[in-house]
């Protein structure tokens, strides 16, 4: 088995898409999922990179297991649904404490999903030749929506700035300063695994952010295995303010 | 979807545990190599001799042979055993003890004092730090507190080595290294007692329901997690692999790399840790225990011991393969990378992936396929053989055996479906070019590429003819009767050729140019012959179908003789006499091959020149000769013997002026040979009196003066005049055309010598141009020599006036000071002192003088202002 330089991790509520976003990026197609069962990963291979993208279970009921999946983590996405806003408070109520366990350089993205059902631009679908075109088997898979056509739109209850606003409240969370961690602005993404609106973006985004942590880790080497008990020791510490 | 990995195997049975006795059950059993050890809710030990067998069927059976059976005196059941079998030690916990007895003769052996009371359960350290041969490690659960004991257990004591404190009790643990991973009654922690850092793994709750700590290797346990989940987590706290979905009712976890397996009431599921999918499912009622002893999965209810004997590896990835399970297979191949020596894996390996590779292309997805063939390092005959009759009859190859896939050939994978058969010839084609490219042959380069060149000519395929014109290993006696079976003659050739035949190749081409084989590869087959012949080096070739090519086509076929390299090596160069000779009964290409000769090489041989003005001359003759003959088509020729006659100078005159001479015709050309022979009034009189021809009487002039000084050109001028003013003539001079050749040429003549030339009748008028272009070339002439003399005398004027200033004064020169005319420096100390006392070097005032305006002035007198 490959080891994975790094560990991308996904949380959010049920339902929210993030199989759904992972099955976009990975398989470049839109199925049907079922709730996922514990959680799943996926080993990607970006470069001469091997990163390990973690799918985790929404259901309450595997809701202990996400320290354990966030442990060393270098990247967080925390998943919600642009038409549900308790999904989002979910993050910062359930999910946020999770995150604890994640590496000390960690980043954390706000993904918006399914924005397909609030915004028309969303529909369109970036092909494989990079032109832009109408997503056509376009029918909103919602359970709030009744109507088949593409033209009724849904909602929208999550507004961009809500979720900028958790962002910084995560930094607060995380005792991080705003100015030395990435810009909000380029952390909150609004996507849709359906059409693949902004998903390929925003895995490569995060990829390219965490570079710097897997240059760091391979240049530790041989070192971290010596290593080893002395990072357990060190997990629990939290980030201070002026890192 | 599933895989058949392991088969359940009855090893003990029921009457020979329990024999009369119906209320004994089983409670634990234990493993080790050939020994079973089943401890019973009766305070019984049975001791098993297991021996493994192979029915005629191929399958794995397990006779057991009972050899002792020993009561512990404790009327509790034995509740764990464990086997330390490093020191012939079983370790027992009964009724909260731990006793310690002898594998062999299941006697209870003293621990040294020691009594482990109260023990809820325990566990032997499989990789221990300490690493000390005469002990083992094992970690014990008191009932209700709040650690975790560690002893050393020796041969003949035990030996307490730390107790680990733990927030709440534990009720289960592993051991592995320094590490313990304990289910305590709320969550699952790892406590490194080396250190005693601790690690939260999840919450679970014991109490609801049994936990299941499982180490599976090095630092990685298996935890039964909440919603049914078998989870992996490393000793620093992560998953490194997803989790396994079990039922909600698992008792039991055991590991057979790959494989997770699980009990839970009615089944053993079985998982791959590789893929996490669930692999295989066994109904099995009323387990009890599930435990994996060195790669040995025992399964026991609480009546009878089976063993879960695991497939081999390779028979469970052919199981997949053969249900196509391409993927599953090269994942479980992967898998096994670490448990099989590496170079038996790297030959496993190779085996599967060309297998899926076929796999895949008998699905026809030669994409994946490819990749297969590439990785797994496919001999490629092997794919060429499904092919029928492209590997060559000389070809020592034989398929691998067992066979690679289940395919008899093409034809059999295809079920008569011909564009089924066309894609995958067209695969076929792309696949051994690639192979070429890439020296991926393995040195069977002679197999690959005559069945490319097969395949090519079968298909008709351009590249057909790239390949044999490129470096190939194609074999001839296999190619040649393929290519002949589809007309590919051309490319025969090409082929013979490449394998220095050069005469089988021309035998076959020239009967395709005859007509006699049908091969419409190229429609300029005779032209490429031809060309072929022309780079022959094989001489005898060359004679033996030059007559034949000849015959056919001069023009072209002269080609052999004009296009063959000259400055080539030797070998293959011909004597032009002997082509000359050779060529004598084919005029029109001895024409052509004498033009080549001449214009061409510009051979400087007299006999070339003559031989070729003759056959001009000749030429020329037969067509005026012909009444019909049209003025276009005479004058080409003619043109061509006239510059022939001007430029060349080697020919012999008289020879083809007496020619001409004997036929009273070619007046023209009779002028230029008398020009030739510098007699330029006989000439002119041709010119100006039989033909009238006065522009051309005046090139001629030019042209028989070119290469002569310029008084030359003037005499003939004047011999020109001359002959236009010739009063003898009858019919008078030809005054219009003496007229204008004055007044056109006017700087040919010198005036004086023409006014005493011209007649007393002519008027003033007629000769003006003549006549004021000469006055005014003789003023122009007089006014520059003036300046000159003017600008002449006053430089003198002025060195003069220098000579005076300077007279006295010194002119330095050194090595440092340049010159200022070249800018070099001085070596002499010779010196010329210019005007203004600017020194400059002797050979620059020379060369400046040279170039002075009034030097120059005296040279070019003739030019005007
Ligand atoms: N319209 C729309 N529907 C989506 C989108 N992404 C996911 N869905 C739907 O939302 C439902 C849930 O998707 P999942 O990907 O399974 O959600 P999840 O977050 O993985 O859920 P859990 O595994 O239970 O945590 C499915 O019915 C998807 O079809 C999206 O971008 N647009
Ligand atoms: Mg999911």
């Amino acid at each position: 088995m490959r080891k994975p330089d790094v560990k991308v991790v996904i949380l959010g509520d049920m339902n929210v898409g993030k199989t759904s976003l992972l099955h976009r990026y990975t398989e470049r197609r839109f199925k049907d999922t079922i709730s996922t069962v514990g959680g799943a990963f996926f080993l990607k291979q970006w470069g001469p990179y091997n990163i390990s993208i973690w799918d985790t279970a929404g259901r309450e009921q595997f809701h202990g297991l996400g320290s354990m999946y966030c442990r060393g983590a270098s990247a967080v996405i925390l998943t919600y649904d642009v038409t549900n806003w308790q999904s989002l408070s979910e993050l910062e109520q359930r999910f946020l404490s999770l995150t604890d366990t994640a590496h000390p350089d960690c980043i954390y993205a706000i993904v918006g999903n399914k924005a397909d059902l609030t915004d028309a631009c969303a529909h369109l679908v970036e092909m494989d030749d990079g032109h832009m075109s109408e997503d056509i088997q376009d029918t909103p898979h919602h359970p709030a929506s009744t109507t088949s056509t593409s033209s009724v739109l849904l909602h929208k209850q999550v507004d961009r700035m809500d979720a900028l606003a958790l962002y910084w409240r995560i930094l607060r969370y995380k005792g991080l300063e705003e100015n030395a961690s990435p810009a909000a602005e380029r952390m909150c993404f609004e996507t849709s695994a359906k059409t693949g609106y902004n998903v390929d973006f925003l895995f490569e985004t995060l990829f390219e952010m965490v570079l710097p942590s897997i240059l760091k880790k391979r240049n530790e080497g041989d070192a971290s295995t010596v290593d080893l008990e002395h990072s357990t020791e060190t997990k629990r510490t939290k980030a201070g303010c002026c890192r | 979807m599933s895989v058949k990995a392991f088969e359940l195997v009855p090893t003990v049975e029921r009457e020979l545990l329990m024999g009369d006795k119906p209320r004994i059950a089983i409670e634990c059993v234990e493993c080790c190599g050939q020994h079973l050890y089943v401890g019973t809710n009766d305070c019984f030990i049975h001791h098993f001799l297991l021996e493994e067998r192979t029915s005629n069927k191929g399958h794995p059976t397990f006779s057991a042979q009972k050899l002792l059976q020993r009561y512990l005196g404790l009327k509790k059941p034995v509740a764990e055993l464990k086997a330390a079998s490093a020191l012939e030690r079983l370790v027992v916990l009964c009724d909260g003890v731990i006793v310690v007895v002898d594998m062999v003769t299941l006697e209870v052996v003293p621990t040294g004092g020691v009594k482990i009371k109260g023990a809820a359960a325990f566990c032997v350290n499989e990789n221990p730090v300490n690493d000390d041969p005469f002990g083992v490690e094992i970690g014990v659960i008191l009932a209700r507190k709040r650690a975790v004991h560690i002893y050393m257990v020796y041969e003949d004591r035990v030996a307490l080595v730390k107790e680990v404190a733990t927030p709440e009790p534990p009720c289960a643990l592993g051991l592995d290294g320094c590490f313990l991973c304990l289910a305590l009654s709320s969550q699952y922690v790892i406590l490194n007692y080396g250190t005693g850092s601790s690690q939260d793994l999840f919450p679970y709750n014991s109490e609801e329901r049994k936990p299941i700590v499982k180490r599976i290797g090095r630092e990685e346990f298996l935890l039964a997690a909440p919603g049914g989940l078998g989870m992996f987590a490393s000793a620093e706290g992560i998953s490194q692999r997803a989790p396994v979905k079990w039922s909600e009712s698992v008792i039991g976890a055991a590991v057979c790399f790959p494989y997770v397996l699980a009990l839970d009431e009615g089944f053993v599921t079985v998982h791959s840790m590789l893929d996490q999918q669930l692999k295989q499912t066994l109904s099995f009622r009323d387990g009890l225990i599930l435990q994996d002893f060195e790669g040995k999965v025992v399964l026991s209810s609480s009546k009878e011991v089976y063993v879960l004997v695991p497939l081999p590896l390779e028979r469970q990835i052919q199981d997949l393969l053969a249900g196509r399970r391409v993927e599953e297979a090269l994942t479980l191949t992967e898998g096994a990378r670490r448990n099989i020596p590496k170079d038996k894996f790297q030959i496993l390996r190779k085996r599967i992936l060309q297998q899926a590779g076929f796999i895949q292309f008998g699905q026809l997805q030669f994409l994946e396929a490819k990749e297969h063939f590439r990785k797994g390092q496919l001999d490629v005959r092997e794919l060429i053989s499904l092919y029928p009759l492209l590997l060559p009859a000389s070809s020592s190859f034989t398929r691998c055996h067992p066979p690679l896939h289940e395919f008899a050939d093409l034809n059999h994978l295809a079920q008569g479906d011909q564009e089924k058969v066309a894609r995958c010839k067209r695969f076929l084609i792309s696949y051994l070019n690639e192979v070429r490219s890439t020296e991926g042959t393995n040195g069977f380069l002679e197999d690959v590429d005559t069945a490319l060149l097969k395949l090519y000519a079968e298909a008709d395929h351009d590249s057909l003819l790239d390949l044999l014109a490129s470096d190939n290993a194609c074999l001839l006696a296999d190619s040649a009767p393929w290519l002949e079976k589809y007309h590919k003659y051309f490319a025969l050739g090409l082929l013979y050729h490449y394998n220095g035949q050069d005469a089988a190749a021309l035998q076959l081409w020239v009967k395709v140019v005859n007509g006699d084989l049908q091969d419409p590869t190229r429609s300029d087959l005779f032209e490429y012959v031809v060309d072929f012949l022309s780079f022959c080096s094989n001489m005898d070739l060359v004679w033996k179908y030059s007559d034949w090519a000849l015959q056919r086509d001069q023009r072209i076929g002269v080609q052999i003789f004009t296009k063959r390299p000259v400055d080539g090596e030797l070998r293959g160069q011909i004597n032009p006499e002997n082509v000359v000779t050779y060529l004598q009964k084919h005029c029109e290409a001895l024409l052509i091959y004498l033009e080549h000769l001449v214009l061409d090489r510009r051979i400087q041989k007299e006999k070339f020149h003559t031989h070729l003005a003759v056959l001009y001359t000749d030429r020329v003759l037969a067509l005026l000769s012909q009444p019909s003959a049209a003025e276009e088509t005479v004058s080409r020729p003619r043109c061509q013997l006239q510059r022939l006659l001007k430029e060349s100078s080697l020919y012999r005159v008289q020879l083809v002026l007496g020619k001409m001479e004997s036929s009273g015709q070619l007046l023209l050309e009779r002028a230029i040979l008398h020009g030739r022979l510098e007699e330029h009034e006989k000439a002119l009189n041709i010119l100006v009196h039989q033909l009238k021809d006065f522009p051309a009487a005046e090139e001629y002039c030019t042209w028989a003066s070119a290469s002569e000084d310029p008084t030359y050109r003037r005499r003939l001028f004047h011999l020109l005049l001359g002959t236009y003013l010739d009063p003898d003539v009858p019919g008078g001079g030809n005054t219009v055309a003496a007229v204008d050749l004055l007044n056109q040429h006017a700087a040919m003549f010198d005036p004086v010598k023409v006014l005493h030339l011209l007649p007393e009748g002519w008027s003033l008028q007629l000769i003006r141009p003549f006549l004021s272009g000469a006055v005014r070339g003789s003023a122009h002439a007089m006014r520059t020599s003036q300046v000159a003399l003017g600008l002449a005398c006053s430089e003198n004027l002025q060195l003069q006036h220098d000579r005076m200033r300077y007279r006295g004064g010194p002119v330095f020169v050194s090595e440092k000071k340049g010159c200022h005319l070249c800018h070099n420096t001085f070596s002499e100390p010779d010196c010329v002192c210019l005007p203004g006392g600017v020194a400059v070097h002797t050979h620059c005032a020379t060369q400046r003088l040279r170039n002075s305006p009034t030097k120059r002035w005296t040279d070019n007198g003739n030019s005007h202002t």
